[in-house]
């Protein structure tokens, strides 16, 4: 048996990250007790109409979140208790309107910094509609073995060494959080555990005091003592020693309270609970408390440090009169381990996961990238540039600097060519159309293919094969291309010619000329350039074939070759949607006079068969 | 509680129709003359000068001054203003007109768990507290307000008559309605006299209490709390109070001088245990501290600096129950932090640390602190099997 909270208590929590919080640490509880989930719902109006996701042991529950308070408990009418998880400002309109609930029979409010008008007027509310109203600033409410409300009791481990998972014969009321754990652990090793905890919360005015909770004990058969831990400040210890005092008690009472120290402390200084708080004329102060419970015949034992004892030979006194039993406790290995994670699994070796994909050239799992095993910052440090970066992780070398210094300029000479290319028109278009930048620059990129700018795999892939396989026999290469492929991929240009040659293509020549770099592929492809000249002006080397040989002699894998036109290229892409945004360029639509309407001439629609 | 000095404390009752004496609150000596042309009632009145600070015993220490002419108030003011009492620089004092009167009344209302209390005397001053027993009680439930025969014969039953009695149920009405809507928690006129200028009653004095949780409903609450133990706070707890009003969860620093056991302990509840016990065991306490509500790191690091730097401590105790979601890895890796800092500073030389808690990552926190033994710390590491407050017997009567 227990008192408040008990196997039938169905929850409703509001409030957000908080509730949410309190809702796993409650759902661990039901695991380890081997009980059905009880939170039925959360109140929280930002997310209404979504689900919380709980972690039921290995499963996940999808607990529904409503608007108001009245919309959970219509859904869900076994609900019979709410917790309030919601802000100062908004918890006294929270509890009023969960006392006015007519499902709802007990409420727990953990909210801190509660006006104490607010808690005043929720008291009188809660006696006239004749429901318990728990805290403010009260951690929660736990039942051995039956109900958690709330994140009293701590972790999942301190339930198990606390013994939560079964009853024992003691009630425990605290006004700190903190303590409540403390007391039943105290409880667990001195004697067989709780029955009941209950934080009230360190307030000035908890409403629900102490002699309340204390009429539910005495008719509560299971428990058969109960301890409470109070502090200095009101006047509820008191009332607990004129209730214990007033007729003969089944319940012992134990008592210890906090605020000794206020007696050698400067005039005025108070510490603790905002309820820690003497009057003007010593009442309410913890020795005076004390002296009123000893009065009373409360078990006071003479500081903190020795209610382990007393709390030992309470249990001793009740099993000599028959009215506890040993507990048997349940063996740790037959008790449930909440699942671990994945991840801790993992750490510990016990299992293994086959991956889902592999990785060869980063490593993000420390403080900083690693490429391809250099940090970056260490790469920054000593003076590595972007090629060298793009060389690691496009082919997973070290570049030197020549072969860094030719990347470099491949990539400043494609940056961009104009608006009227595919690409940079596309994107144009896009961002005329009022596309953002990503979607306008993957519209230009999608242009890049076997005709504009994607030549440079393929141009690669030819040429080196026509180095290997014809290295003397250029006329020999150009009829197995021309049977097996079509043109040369590389070779020629709509509008330069032998006349009018490509400066970028000059370019690139020259600086792989002054580096001094071996480049065999850009010699062939060249030698080719002589027997196609020599047939047809345009059919020059263009410059995605010269970028193909160079990047193939500097020993780029074929399949990285287009990137380096994609990366240079994005660049420019991006240029013209930023320039068309800043510019305010309006809607493109095509000219009539651009277009060749060969279609059919107007004619009337037959019936419809 | 939170305590609110004279000058808005007249404010508040000014605007709630309970007179006081024309004053004005100055923090430079600048202002007087002009505040001089401005204000006739300086040039007729005699006047009270007094030091606007939270400062207990004020006439004792010569920081409030009476019967002052026009020339005799500035001198005063002046005089006044930049002293130093108990390390704290008087910033502002309050010029108020001097009201001679014969007879004091008292007047307060004191929230009780039920609602209020109304106070009334037909005395006043220092007779107040020597005769508690004589004063005339009236309780007012939550929720609603005082009736006027209530008013009327409370006031009677302190001995007023006349139309008195129905000047006091004016007054208290009025105390009242302050009271209520300013979420006060306790409001206290001593003395209350009758003004010799208009025969109205009029309050020389107002100490009151406000409910600082409230703050958040009441916009028009411009001044700050004054603290309530009769010294102005340190800068290093004005610090922590500052990071406490900005973090989730709490840490707080109370600095006790002369103290030689600093406290660094977690929770509301068990640091006043931990107190209690160093107390009890004849230790003297250079602190109050408490972190909850799992605090950030940083904020108990920035605690933990300011406890190590309490002068000539010889323990600190780093105590704490089994916490309930605090995460201990977490808190104790900003004391840590600290600690390191503090020792490299020198400001733990000869100083045992000593530390016992449980709860979340209990485990993993605990030994980070038993590490720093290898670091060459003092420092002695307890876990939930030592009952809760035996690391101050250990510190205080030698390790068990």
């Amino acid at each position: 048996m227990s008192i408040v909270a008990t196997k039938d208590t169905k929850v409703v929590i509001m409030g957000g990250v908080a509730g949410v919080n309190a809702a796993k640490r409650m759902a661990e509880f039901c695991y380890l007790c081997n009980r059905d989930y009880n939170v039925t719902s959360f109140v929280y109006p930002p997310d209404a109409g979504k689900s919380s996701e709980i972690p039921f042991g290995s499963q996940f529950l999808s607990i529904p979140i409503y608007k108001t308070l009245a919309d959970a408990t219509e859904n869900h009418p076994e609900t019979n208790t709410c917790l309030v998880y919601i802000g100062a400002n908004r918890a006294y309109t929270g509890c009023m309107e969960a006392l006015d609930n007519d499902k709802i029979k007990f409420v727990s409010m953990i909210t801190e910094g509660v006006p104490e008008k607010d808690a005043k007027l929720l008291i009188k509310h809660s006696k006239k509609v004749n429901k318990l109203l728990n805290g403010p600033s009260a951690i929660g409410i736990i039942s051995a073995g039956e109900c958690r409300l709330g994140v009293v009791g701590g972790e999942y481990n301190n339930l198990k060494l606390s013994k939560l998972y079964r009853q024992g014969s003691f009630g425990v009321l605290t006004k700190s959080g903190g303590l409540s754990n403390e007391i039943m652990w105290l409880v667990s090793q001195f004697a067989d555990g709780i029955t009941t905890t209950i934080g009230i919360g360190g307030d000035a005015y908890p409403c629900t005091d102490f002699v309340t909770y204390l009429e539910l004990f005495e008719k509560d058969p299971q428990t058969k003592s109960v301890i409470i831990v109070g502090e200095m400040g009101g006047d509820l210890e008191e009332k607990a020693a004129e209730w214990y005092a007033a007729k003969p008690r089944r319940i012992k009472l134990v008592a210890v309270v906090s605020g000794f120290c206020q007696e050698s402390l400067p005039k005025g200084m108070k510490f603790g609970h905002a309820g820690a708080k003497e009057g003007q004329h010593g009442e309410g102060s913890a020795r005076s408390k004390s002296d009123i419970l000893k009065k009373a015949g409360v078990i006071v034992p003479p500081t903190f440090g020795d209610l382990g004892n007393t709390i030992k030979q309470v249990y001793e006194d009740l099993k000599a009169t028959g009215q506890a039993s040993v507990v048997e406790d349940i063996p740790a290995s037959q008790l449930p381990d909440l699942p671990r994670k994945v991840e801790e699994v993992l750490g510990s070796g016990d299992i293994m996961v086959q991956p889902l994909l592999k990785t060869t050239i980063t490593d993000d799992r420390g403080e900083e990238p690693l490429y391809c095993g250099y940090p970056a910052s260490d790469l920054i440090e000593k003076g590595y540039d972007i090629p060298h970066i793009l060389g690691l992780l496009w082919n997973k070398r070290l570049i030197n600097d020549k072969e860094a210094e030719v990347i470099r300029r491949i990539l400043m000479l494609t940056a961009d060519h104009g608006p009227c290319v595919s690409g940079a028109l596309a994107t144009i278009m896009a961002a005329c159309a009022g596309i953002g930048m990503s979607q306008s620059v993957a519209a230009g990129l999608i242009m890049i293919g076997p005709r504009f700018g994607g030549a440079v795999t393929d141009a690669g892939k030819f040429f080196n094969y026509g180095l290997l396989n014809y290295p003397n026999d250029i006329t020999g290469f150009l009829a197995y291309m021309k049977k097996n492929h079509g043109p040369v991929p590389g070779i020629g240009h709509r509008v330069k010619s032998v006349k009018n040659p490509d400066r970028r293509v000059l370019e690139l020549k020259k600086c792989v000329r002054e580096l001094g770099l071996r480049t065999p592929h850009l010699d062939y492809a060249l030698e080719v350039e002589k027997v196609t000249t020599s047939k047809k002006g345009n059919l020059i080397l263009n410059v995605d074939g010269c970028i193909a040989c160079i990047l193939t002699d500097l020993g780029f894998p074929n399949e990285t070759l287009n990137g380096f036109f994609v990366l240079a290229r994005t660049i420019g892409m991006i240029g013209h949607w930023a320039d068309q945004k800043r510019e305010g360029g309006k809607l493109i639509r095509l000219f009539n006079y651009l277009v060749n309407f060969a279609v059919h001439r107007r004619r009337e629609a037959p019936p419809r068969k | 509680m939170a305590k609110v000095l004279e000058g808005p404390g007249m404010e508040l009752f000014n605007k709630w129709g309970i007179r006081t004496p024309r004053h004005v609150v100055i923090s430079t000596s600048d202002q007087i003359e002009s505040l001089v042309q401005s204000n006739q009632w300086m040039r007729e009145c005699k006047m009270v000068v007094k030091a606007h600070e939270a400062i207990g015993s004020r006439f004792k220490l010569g920081l409030v001054k009476i019967d002052l002419d026009i020339d005799q108030a500035i001198a005063t003011a002046k005089e006044i203003l930049g002293v130093e009492v108990q390390g704290l620089v008087i910033s502002q004092v309050i010029i108020a007109e001097m009201l001679v009167h014969e007879d004091e009344y008292y007047l307060a209302v004191k929230s009780d768990r039920e609602g209020a209390e109304v106070l009334m005397a037909k005395f006043g001053g220092v007779e107040v507290e020597d005769n508690w027993e004589k004063i005339s009680r009236t309780h007012v439930e939550i929720g609603e307000k005082p009736t006027d025969e209530q008013l009327e014969s409370c006031a009677r039953e302190a001995g007023f008559d006349g139309e008195l009695v129905d000047k006091m149920r004016k007054f208290a009405s009025r105390l009242y309605e302050c009271y209520d809507n300013e979420d006060g928690q306790y409001m206290e006129i001593n003395p209350l006299i009758i003004s010799p200028i208009d025969g109205k009653l009029c309050a020389l004095d107002a100490v009151i209490m406000l409910d600082g949780d409230a703050r958040f409903r009441h916009p028009d609450w411009n001044f700050s709390f004054a603290p309530e133990f009769g010294r102005a706070y340190t800068e290093d707890e004005k610090q922590i109070m500052e990071i406490d009003s900005r973090v989730k969860g709490s840490v707080k620093l109370i600095e006790i001088p002369g103290g030689e056991v600093a406290m660094l302990p977690a929770g509301g509840g068990a640091s006043v245990f931990y107190s209690d016990a160093v107390v009890a065991l004849g230790g003297t306490l250079a602190n109050y501290s408490e972190y909850s509500g799992d605090p950030p790191a940083w904020a108990v690091e920035a605690l933990t600096d300011k406890v190590c730097s309490l002068p000539g401590i010889k323990h600190i105790i780093v105590g704490g129950a089994i916490a309930n979601f605090t995460d201990v890895k977490a808190t104790f890796a900003g004391i840590i932090a600290g600690f390191r800092k503090a020792k490299q500073e020198g400001k733990l030389d000869g100083v045992k640390i000593w530390v016992r808690r449980g709860g979340p990552n209990e485990a993993i926190g605990l030994e980070s602190m038993r590490k720093l033994g290898d670091e060459g710390f003092d420092i002695h590491v307890y876990d939930r099997y030592t009952p809760l407050t035996d690391i101050v017997k250990f510190a205080l009567k030698g390790e068990g």
